[in-house]
């Protein structure tokens, strides 16, 4: 019974930080490149309910995750053309992105799909991988994901090699840390940062997708509840390194189904404080944090060539 | 045969022309020298070669063929690398990760960089461990960096920009070495400077340049040196004697006992006390480390020292701006270790710091606004401003000061470096009381009439009876200035000399550690 409800628990945690460590894994490197996206939050908001509207109208969820990405992606070039081409104010745009996605989405799901729809849209089904049920506990656990929790875990791996091992990581880095340097090297510092933000796009729209058409298998207004800014905690948590990133994501996300393993166990804990529970955590662990680990030193500041 | 060909290149920078009309060519195989005051617009020309700015008007080639980068990377794919008097090197990162910067395939493959660091080791004597990062080198390592970046893709033209400005004579003596091994293997080098000491040592040409022209291109086989002198500065050299002397560098010229010059000193009871000072930064490096100090009234104790041995960490704590690990000091009496800025200033100590623009004044504010920016209660009443009171204060203050500017309310950053400097020294020398000044570096950036005010300044404090410690990088400086200088290294003193008995191999074996007098 407690094995099986370990299980569950390990199960939902997992699958609710898979979001988050896509979103965190892409912002992650953006912000290596000196470009903060607080706009994370409407990047994935969107691209949810792209992915769920392409894939209610194709009927392929893999044609709706191809959309919110694209959607995704598209928003992430309007934050990098702002932000690095228009040098504007990183947080600002950001806020407004965010304002922008929820109110579009709410308007055109009402629109869409009525009011208080919950019609349910083709989604992914859980892989089932046959031998990994033997293991005790985790074993259940990990089964019972679909693809994309295993793609974030591969971005995470892929990000860390990209960071480590490619030129391109090298710009990135010598990019956030030192843009006058780089630029002197004869990097383009605006084509890096493009290509940081973009990426951050990508793994945004595809923690999004994952919300909509592989987790719920609907859209809900407002369904990422502040998603983007724990991705963004989390970079900070993490301290700008790949794994403690993810780290910091899987906290989060266990954090969040606490709300379904305490009341299991009868724990006499009110269910309102435990939805706060990950908002909170982020809270102590930037308050904690700050100061701390050290951020790239050109984050969020525009780089304009000069003397 | 000439690799660069300039001709006619002009650059403004709003109304103010940096360049005009400059037509040079650059030599295969040869040193050339660009020579200037501050200003001159050395770094601009520099700039144009490398890609950084583009030119306004006129023609470049470049082995013949035309030439218009419109980036350093268009420049460095052509063959032109630059040593940037701020180095372009990412601190966090190792020395290896920064040669790959920029030139590195898909994949990264540090093994090549190590083999190629290996044969310029070999090739020109620039060793320097792969793995260690930047951060953790010194200046001079970091400018070894810097020139093994650029050799790496075996350029045809390096451009030096005011190299040496930063080294330690030994540092300096390799730096030229090297670049006669440069030209020897047929490359060409621009080398920038303002001291006609490295000129005569290692260039074949020098290009003279005063408010963006050429004055004279002369080859400096049989060159005098005084004309380049009069060149560079526009007037004669004699009137302007060890200041000058002490800004240029020119060897062998500098005045034995130059502060004699100004009145002897007659240094009286102890004005500034520093006992075992120790001051740890936040990742718990000691970077003063047991340092004890006396400054007597009426005298100018010069402190020497190659830059990150703890003499700028010694003007940030004196200011108040950083709180001492342990140690005391003691200003008339007071004690003031660890005291916020404004008790030291209200225990009579002046301070003009380092960093000009980032502690010393506020740009966007006006020159009165920054004259006055630590008495603003002084022209208050009933709790509003009196402006006009302000403005005729400030205006006396300027006129006292030389300081040349419209208006009292013209924004700080309208002035010239010079004429906020002294206005910076005009609001620190004005504090009642005052028995104690700190001047930090405070010729950097100036051009030569501004250096000349700011010696007699301080020369002037000196001889009311101040007690002056001054923080300089430039020997020069602070043997024309100084009534007795003291060696900083490693965040102790190292060793003393008095005045009449300075000399730049005693000071500069005392900076590099070799030796105790």
């Amino acid at each position: 019974m407690i094995d099986e409800q370990m299980a569950v628990f390990i199960g939902s945690g997992l699958r609710l930080a898979v979001p988050i460590i896509f979103a965190a894994t892409g912002e992650m490197l953006s912000e290596r490149a000196g470009v903060l996206n607080l706009s994370l939050d409407g990047m994935m908001l969107m691209s949810a309910f792209t992915a769920a509207l392409a894939s209610w109208a194709t009927g392929s969820p893999l044609i709706g995750v191809a959309a919110g990405v694209l959607v995704a992606t598209a928003v992430a070039a309007v934050q990098a053309v702002l932000s690095v081409t228009l040098r504007a104010n990183q947080l600002v745009v950001g806020i407004g992105f965010n304002i922008l996605a929820l109110g579009t989405t709410t308007f055109l799901y009402r629109e869409i799909f009525g009011p208080l729809s919950r019609d349910p849209i083709p989604g992914f089904a859980q892989l089932n991988l046959p031998w990994l049920p033997r293991i005790p506990v985790i074993g259940p656990a990990l089964a019972n994901q679909t693809g994309l929790a295993y793609v974030s875990i591969l971005m995470v791996v892929v990000t860390w090699l990209i960071l480590k091992y490619t030129s391109f990581g090298l710009a990135v880095r010598a990019v956030g840390e030192d843009p006058r340097a780089a630029d002197k090297a004869g990097i383009s510092v605006a084509k890096t940062r493009y290509l940081g933000v973009l990426y951050a796009g990508i793994l945004a729209g595809l923690g999004g997708a994952f919300m909509s058409v592989a987790d719920s298998n609907t859209f809900t207004e407002n369904m990422t509840k502040g998603a983007g800014y724990l991705a963004i905690t989390a970079v900070i948590f993490g301290g700008w390194n790949p794994w403690y990133t993810l780290a910091a994501c899987l906290l989060f996300g266990f954090a969040t189904a606490l709300q379904f393993l305490v009341p299991a166990l009868q724990l006499d804990v009110p269910v309102a404080l435990l939805l706060l529970l990950p908002y909170l955590l982020a809270l102590v662990a930037i308050a904690g944090l700050v100061g701390k680990s050290r951020q790239p030193s050109a984050l969020t500041i525009p780089f304009e060539r000069g003397g | 045969m000439a690799v660069l060909e300039l001709s006619g290149l002009t650059k403004r920078f709003g109304a103010f022309t940096a360049l005009d009309d400059i037509s040079l060519q650059i030599e295969r195989g040869e040193v050339h020298c660009l020579l200037g005051e501050n200003g001159a617009g050395k770094s601009t020309l520099c700039n144009l070669v490398f890609g950084v700015h583009r030119p306004d008007a006129g023609t470049m080639t470049l082995g013949g063929e035309p030439f218009h980068p419109r980036g350093p990377a268009e420049a460095l794919q052509r063959g032109v690398v630059m040593v940037h008097q701020h180095f372009s090197l990412v601190p966090n990162m190792s020395v290896a990760e920064n040669l790959m910067l920029g030139r590195a395939s898909a994949v990264l493959k540090p093994q090549d960089i190590i083999v190629r660091m290996e044969q310029l080791a070999a090739e020109y004597g620039l060793e320097i461990d792969p793995e260690a990062r930047i951060e953790d080198l010194s200046v001079g390592e970091r400018q070894r960096v810097e020139i093994i970046k650029c050799l790496l893709g075996d350029p045809q033209l390096l451009v030096l920009d005011e190299p040496t400005a930063v080294l330690q004579p030994d540092e300096i003596d390799a730096l030229l070495a090297i670049c006669r091994q440069v030209a020897l293997r047929g490359k060409s080098v621009i080398l920038v400077t303002h001291k006609l000491g490295e000129i005569s040592r290692v260039a074949d040409r020098t290009t003279v340049l005063r408010q963006g022209r050429i004055i004279e291109t002369v080859a400096m086989e049989g060159a005098d040196i005084r004309s380049l002198v009069r060149s560079m500065v526009g007037r004669d050299v004699q009137s302007a004697g060890s200041v000058l002397a002490a800004a240029v560098d020119i060897e062998g010229k500098t005045p034995a006992k130059p502060s004699s010059a100004a009145g002897p000193a007659s240094p009286g009871e102890a004005v500034l006390q520093i006992s075992d000072l120790v001051y740890r930064d936040p990742h718990g490096v000691p970077r003063l480390d047991g340092l004890s100090l006396t400054v007597g009234t009426g005298e100018i104790v010069g402190i020497a020292g190659v830059e990150g041995n703890g003499q700028t960490e010694l003007g940030l704590i004196l200011a108040g701006l950083a709180a001492p690990s342990a140690g005391a000091i003691v200003v008339g009496g007071t004690s003031v270790g660890g005291c916020s800025p404004q008790e030291i200033t209200d225990a009579g100590v002046g301070i003009v710091p380092e960093d000009r623009h980032a502690v010393a004044c506020i740009k966007e504010l006006s020159v009165a606004e920054n004259l006055y920016l630590g008495a603003i209660g002084k022209f208050s009443r009933f709790g509003l401003l009196d402006k006009s009171a302000r403005r005729k204060a400030a205006e006396a203050m300027m006129r006292d000061f030389d300081v040349r500017a419209s208006s009292p309310d013209v924004s700080m950053a309208s002035l010239s470096g010079g004429n906020q400097q002294k206005a910076v020294l005009a609001r620190e020398l004005s504090l009642d009381p005052l028995v104690f000044l700190l001047a930090a570096q405070p010729t950097r950036g100036l051009d030569v009439g501004a250096i000349e005010a700011v010696y007699n300044r301080i020369r002037a404090a000196r001889d009311d009876g101040l007690g002056v410690l001054l923080i300089s990088s430039e020997l020069e400086e602070l043997m024309a200035v100084s009534d007795r200088i003291a060696v900083i290294y490693r965040g102790k003193l190292v060793g003393e000399l008095a005045a009449g008995s300075f000399s730049r191999e005693a000071i500069g074996a005392m900076m590099s550690g070799h030796a105790h007098v």
